[in-house]
């Protein structure tokens, strides 16, 4: 059982599962506005995960939770993510904002995509840019 | 285990701790001494909410949930006063959580990026965090 772990493809190592954080680049969000927003995202993608795919969400903790925050153009381009990502039978969540702070109420902020197997997330958000 | 005392274990409702009415809020407190970008920030706040919701009990959670899940993301200078601030919780019988980083990007392995405290009653937050900044 022991030299199986051993010969473990390398690949393996970045395979874990991934939550992808997509937000809005024309907000132009405070950073710890983005902050709050992403971590409404990811608190509810892990709660319905946890309901709905719980050996993925298990694999994901175990494997340190790994999340990635990615940035898109516009919101037509969101929409269009998040019906693909819903398509492909990922989890997902939409965060709408209160508008208690920043910007108007009901403005949607950040999607948040997974916990998904990393190559099957990466399909669909790989060519979205990073927040700087 | 007997055969009654496990059907009750299926079957008893399970028990709710009591948690006052009010405003309950989650606070995550960022190192900012590390430098990090945007998005990093964004996903280390990520990290502090879940492990915070994980952390803490159903009725506390429902509480929460109720009031809309508030969040707010403050300045925390460096690693002692992220401690000292996780102290002050912990003595104040609060719900804390500390999130090191894995280093897979920006920063060296093992630092220490957040600390989220509650979710809480507003007011409790209020003695530890009312004199931090917003982010």
């Amino acid at each position: 059982m022991y030299h199986l772990k051993l010969v473990k493809p390398m690949s393996a190592a970045v395979e874990g599962p991934t939550m992808v954080l997509v937000s809005r680049a024309d907000l132009k969000l405070s950073k710890g506005k983005l902050a709050a927003q992403c971590a409404h995202a990811a608190v509810d993608c892990a709660m319905s995960a946890k309901r709905s795919a719980g050996r993925i969400y298990e694999k994901w903790k175990a494997g340190g939770a790994r999340k990635i925050v990615v940035q898109c153009d516009t919101l037509d381009e969101m929409k269009r993510l998040y019906g693909e990502a819903q398509k492909a039978n990922f989890v997902t969540t939409m965060i709408k904002d209160a508008g208690h702070t920043e910007i108007p109420t009901g403005t949607i902020t950040v999607i948040g995509i997974g916990p998904a197997p990393r190559r099957s997330v990466d399909a669909l958000t790989g060519d979205l840019k990073l927040v700087n | 285990m007997g055969i009654r005392s496990f059907i009750h274990r299926l079957t008893a409702p399970p028990i709710r701790e009591y948690v006052p009415a009010g405003n309950y809020k989650l606070a995550i407190i960022v190192n900012t001494a590390l430098k990090m970008k945007k998005g990093k920030i964004a996903a280390q706040a990520g990290h502090g909410a879940v492990s915070a919701t994980l952390a803490s009990n159903p009725a506390l959670l429902d509480a929460w949930f109720s009031s809309g899940q508030a969040k707010v993301c403050l300045k925390g200078d460096d690693d002692k006063h992220l401690l000292e601030l996780k102290k002050k919780a912990e003595t104040a019988n609060l719900p804390v959580v500390k999130i090191l980083d894995a280093g897979r990007t920006q920063i060296p392995a093992g630092s220490l990026t957040v600390v989220a405290i509650g979710p809480a009653l507003k007011e409790d937050l209020e003695s530890i965090t009312g004199d931090l900044k917003l982010l």
